[in-house]
């Protein structure tokens, strides 16, 4: 009487967090009522350990978590987070050696591939419901050589341009809707004493985020990078190169030497007051929240400069990250109910709200306000980060010869069309398009 | 063994004694150091799909080292940034560590507290000395060039770490002023080394202050003087926990700050290229190489000076 | 003797102005660890209003810090005693005989400060993997032990080579063996140089994450510095809680420095003597 008890609890329990799931998920279902009929046993408690390299979410994750563990009974989820910059040389032995996790956050795009092609993740094309997942992030997952799905991206980012309203209320400025507004922005800021924008060009990776967010509708965004992938157009392009000069023409709005200004010092810069915009990503929501909690945060786009291909102001964005699972581990089919609790709309509202951050999964509610003003953004104007998606494949990555490229402009050295020659030529080695 | 009750001439130790020794840091050695370093470097030789090995391709990755991009410009690059610390250091690093043992050595009291002051920077811990470096220079919150306009210099204010003809100075400065008190502390012992009788002689026969530094004391360190030396070109080939805080991993401003740890660094980890365990093992045998050739060179020169000194 | 407190006078200035450039990261260091990241985020060089032991108490309690604290007391004294006790007995061999093979070794002792440690780890997890010793506290001291061998031998038999010959002898002719030689006569001579040996052997090992990190995956077995690493986040850092926890990993190295500068000028004038 008992085992026939615990045999529909478990029943209860699989339908309970399977519901609403796509067909694939049934077969999982079946194995489950079936194995549970045949063994007649409780749930055995399994624990799935799942890695991380977001040291700072640590305690979001154990909330989000509590709430699968509640609806799971006999599962506990360990989440552990490591020093993000060893992170990718701690998976990989991990995933080798005997004590791996079940699950693990792996990188984006180019970052993933290596895992996959030594074959240390799961391929999960049909084991996991996807069908909530915004379709264009799974590239982020996606083995470049098989093609096959390995894991569900869990974070998109996108750019633009955070300001200070308390700084606009003081100098009685708005946001810009046209360029020359955008330029006599800049110029009234300078005027009252403050820095316009905040950068930090000495970290060399910002440079190609600041490029996506003054130049993207410059060189004219997703319609460039169709052209891009399919080979009738590089970045020499005359447009692109247009952008990169923008880039240049904004240093006249930030502090002198801004190639010795940290990253961290730009942040600083914001969080203190002395400068009243920073371009910047989703990313920094969570740090000028913590950092200055009175600063009333507004973002914008910036507007189409002149002569641009696109008609529309732009908003770069890419997945940031995706949940996988170990191909060695040895709790793959709970590990599988995970990842497929974490393709839910379920999980990804819980994502927004725990970890503020934008999730992969479509049509989610965001009651922060700046967060909720991001996304409208982004959806107005879409368009993928270029050399972060695309151009990560190999080596040299697209974002590093951009972002050295537009160093040495800063410190006169080479001029736009060098830099847009020297990402060329640098991705030109591995990079072949019409793929 | 009856053998220990004759006395031994100078050097021949019975094989035995030597042998055991020896042994307890072989044993520890071959399994912990010897070992991986073989098998680190054995990778070189072959093709790599992440951690997984492939097949054997000879010295494909050491031309690919030396011909593709990025490597065909990085290596030069940042190799001859590492030789350019290494002369950095030897003049400032040394040097001004050879001099602060000298004026300490005769200072008396006060010796213990500055030689503690002077070692401190060595304790700190590498996660965070780029970090407080970057902020000491920090063009705009730095006390560096904030100090410098209060005292009338401000035309000296650069973004230091920015401008790429002083940054990679700035990572000389930063690793002398960690690493100072090694060079002092050694120095140190070996002066303290002199028998007091040969420095009264020395100065007795009129020698005194510099005369008796260059004459006698000098030739004196010359033994302590190599081991630094060496260590400092070891130290400076691999330079890596600095030039990564300060410069990032790609020896930010536009690689004026690269050096070879950190081209093997990001080749290894950051790199898209699926096969790059392979091509920075290529990196890592070829520095390897290089460094233990001048090492053994150094040590058989010095071994030389040194036998003529006391012949 | 007059003329040296003349002389003296720019020495000393020079030495102070230099023991500032010194000190003024870790003072900044310590500062930062009184005042909240908030305030560090606003005005980064500001002084702290009042001592303020938050950041203290939440890196020793929230972030287990005694745990660590005692792992990497128990990591750092047993390798540096295992390092410095084979590099010791391997450096007496190296500076005293003159057989080929022994030359040899010292070379490649020597080699072993050329390990590539971020390639390297790739064989040593697979070898701990295999031997068990992942996240076991006793492989640390292996590696950090070994790992000690090329500097430590290299720096000791540097100094025993300067070690007059005459003392062995002598008592080799009064009957001492090999094993009595080196521990009674030669050990207390190459004092000052075991103190540099020890001080340049604990600081790394006490500072290192890189090998804890990727050997230690039980959190119970992770070290003062693995612990720090936890206060990094991938865009946002805990500067506060951080710099109190640097503080405290800190301050057992300071106090293992004025010690062994003691034994430096004890030694000294020990060896001096005869």
């Amino acid at each position: 009487m008992r085992k026939r008890i615990s045999a529909l609890g478990l029943i209860g329990v699989a339908a309970l967090v399977l519901a609403g799931c796509a067909p694939a998920a049934d077969e999982t279902a079946e194995e489950a009522t079936t194995s549970a009929s045949a063994t007649a046993e409780a749930v055995d408690p399994v624990t799935l350990t799942m890695w991380s390299w977001r040291t700072e979410d640590v305690e979001k994750y154990n909330t989000i978590f509590d709430v699968y563990e509640a609806a799971n009974p006999g599962v506990t989820v360990e989440f552990e987070a490591f020093l993000n910059t060893e992170y990718n040389q701690l998976l990989a032995t991990g995933l080798e050696g005997s004590d791996g996790p079940d699950l693990a956050m792996v990188r984006a795009y180019g970052g993933v591939q290596a895992l996959i092609e030594a074959g240390q993740l799961l391929p999960i094309d049909g084991l996991v419901d996807t069908s909530s997942v915004e379709q264009s992030l799974l590239a982020a997952a996606t083995g470049r050589t098989d093609g096959s799905l390995y894991g569900v991206p869990f974070a998109t980012q996108t750019l633009q341009m955070f300001y200070n309203k308390g700084i606009f209320d003081e100098l009685g400025v708005t946001e810009p809707t046209t360029w020359d507004e955008f330029i006599a922005l800049n110029e009234a800021i300078d005027a009252g004493g403050y820095t316009p924008m905040a950068l930090g060009a000495k970290d060399s990776w910002m440079l190609p985020i600041f490029h996506e967010i003054v130049g993207a509708a410059r060189y004219g965004g997703p319609e460039f990078r169709d052209e891009l992938l399919a080979g009738t157009s590089d970045f020499t392009d005359a447009d692109y190169v247009a952008s990169i000069q923008i880039v240049n023409d904004m240093t006249e709005y930030m502090v002198d030497d801004v190639i010795g200004v940290a990253y961290a010092d730009s942040q600083i810069q914001f969080t203190a007051g002395t400068a009243a915009q920073f371009p910047g990503g989703s990313f920094e929501l969570g740090n000028f929240t913590t950092q200055a909690p009175d600063m009333e945060l507004g973002v914008y786009l910036v507007p189409t400069p002149p002569n641009s291909v696109s008609d529309k102001p732009l908003a770069a964005g890419w997945a940031d990250g995706s949940f996988a699972i170990n191909a060695k581990g040895e709790n793959q089919e709970a590990a599988l109910n995970l990842l497929n609790w974490l393709a839910t709309e379920e999980f990804g509202q819980l994502f927004v709200d725990e970890v503020k951050q934008f999730s992969a999964i479509k049509g989610l509610t965001y009651t922060d306000p700046v967060m909720k003003e991001m996304n409208e953004l982004f959806a107005s104007g879409p368009t993928a980060y270029i050399n972060l998606v695309d151009m990560r494949y190999g080596d040299p990555s697209g974002s590093t010869l951009i972002g050295e490229g537009i160093q040495s402009m800063f410190l006169g050295d080479m001029n736009a069309t060098g830099v847009s020659t020297k990402l060329q030529d640098g991705v030109a080695t591995w990079f072949t398009p019409g793929a | 063994m009856k053998t220990e009750n004759k006395p031994r001439q100078h050097g021949k130790m019975p094989i035995l004694i030597g042998v055991s020794f020896v042994i307890p840091a072989l044993m520890l050695f071959s399994v912990f150091i010897l070992y991986p370093l073989t098998t680190a470097l054995s990778y070189s030789f072959f093709s790599w799909k992440g951690t997984l090995r492939g097949d054997f391709t000879g010295l494909a990755n050491y031309v690919t080292v030396f011909t593709k991009a990025p490597f065909d410009e990085a290596l030069p690059n940042a190799f001859s940034h590492n030789l350019l610390l290494f002369a950095g250091a030897m003049v400032f690093q040394n040097s001004i560590g050879l001099a602060l043992a000298v004026v300490l050595h005769k200072i008396g009291r006060v010796k213990r507290l500055f030689q503690t002051l002077f070692t401190l920077p060595y304790l700190v811990s590498p996660l965070v000395v780029g970090y407080l470096w970057s902020l000491m220079l920090s063009p705009l919150f730095g006390p560096v060039n904030a100090t410098l306009r209060q005292i009338g210099l401000g035309e000296f204010a650069q973004p230091w770490l920015g401008d790429p003809t002083t940054a990679i100075w700035a990572i000389v400065f930063i690793t002398a002023w960690q690493w100072i008190g090694f060079p002092m502390l050694l120095y140190g012992a070996a002066l303290g080394g002199i028998p007091e009788e040969i420095s009264e002689a020395a100065e007795i026969d009129g020698a005194s202050g510099q005369k008796k530094f260059r004459l006698v004391t000098f030739p004196l360190l010359l033994p302590a003087l190599g081991t630094v030396s060496i260590l400092t070109f070891i130290g400076a080939m691999e330079s890596f926990p600095i030039p990564y805080a300060v410069g990032g991993s790609t020896g930010s401003p536009a690689g004026a700050t690269d050096v070879m740890a950190l081209l093997f660094y990001r080749t290894a980890f950051e790199s898209g290229d699926v096969g790059s365990i392979g091509t920075s093992s290529a990196l890592a045998m070829l520095l390897f190489l290089f460094i233990f050739g001048v090492a053994v060179a150094l040590r058989t020169s010095l071994a030389r000076a040194e036998r003529k000194l006391y012949d | 003797m007059r003329k040296f407190s003349i002389l003296k006078a720019p020495k000393h200035v020079l030495l102070w102005i230099y023991a500032l450039v010194s000190l003024s990261p870790l003072v900044i260091m310590v500062m930062n660890s009184f005042r909240t990241t908030q305030q560090m985020a606003t005005d980064p060089l500001g002084l702290p209003e009042g001592i303020n032991f938050g950041s203290y108490q939440k890196a020793w309690i929230t972030a287990s810090f005694e745990t660590y604290f005692l792992n990497s007391m128990f990591v750092t004294i047993t390798s540096v005693f295992i390092g410095t006790a084979v590099s010791l007995m391997a450096a007496y061999v190296f500076a005293r005989s003159k057989r080929r093979v022994f030359a040899i070794l010292e070379g490649l002792f020597l080699s072993g400060l050329l390990l590539p440690v971020f390639l390297a780890i790739l064989p040593i997890f697979y070898l701990f993997d295999a031997l068990g010793l992942i996240s076991n506290l006793w492989g640390l001291i292996a590696v950090y032990s070994a790992l000690s061998i090329p500097f430590s031998s290299f720096i000791l038999a540097a100094f025993f080579r300067q070690l007059p010959i005459d003392l062995e002898e002598a008592a080799r002719i009064d009957g001492a063996g090999y094993f009595r030689t080196f521990f009674s006569i030669l050990l207390p001579l190459v004092r000052p140089a075991i103190a540099t040996v020890v001080v340049f052997r604990f600081v790394p090992i006490w500072n290192d994450f890189f090998y804890p990190l990727m050997l230690m995956r039980d959190r119970a077995a992770y070290t003062l510095p693995v612990g720090l690493t936890r206060f990094f986040g991938e865009y946002q850092t805990d500067w506060a809680t951080l710099f109190a926890g640097l503080t405290i990993t800190t301050i057992p190295l300071v106090i293992l420095f004025l010690v062994a500068s003691k034994q430096l000028v004890s030694g000294l004038t020990a060896g001096m003597s005869k």
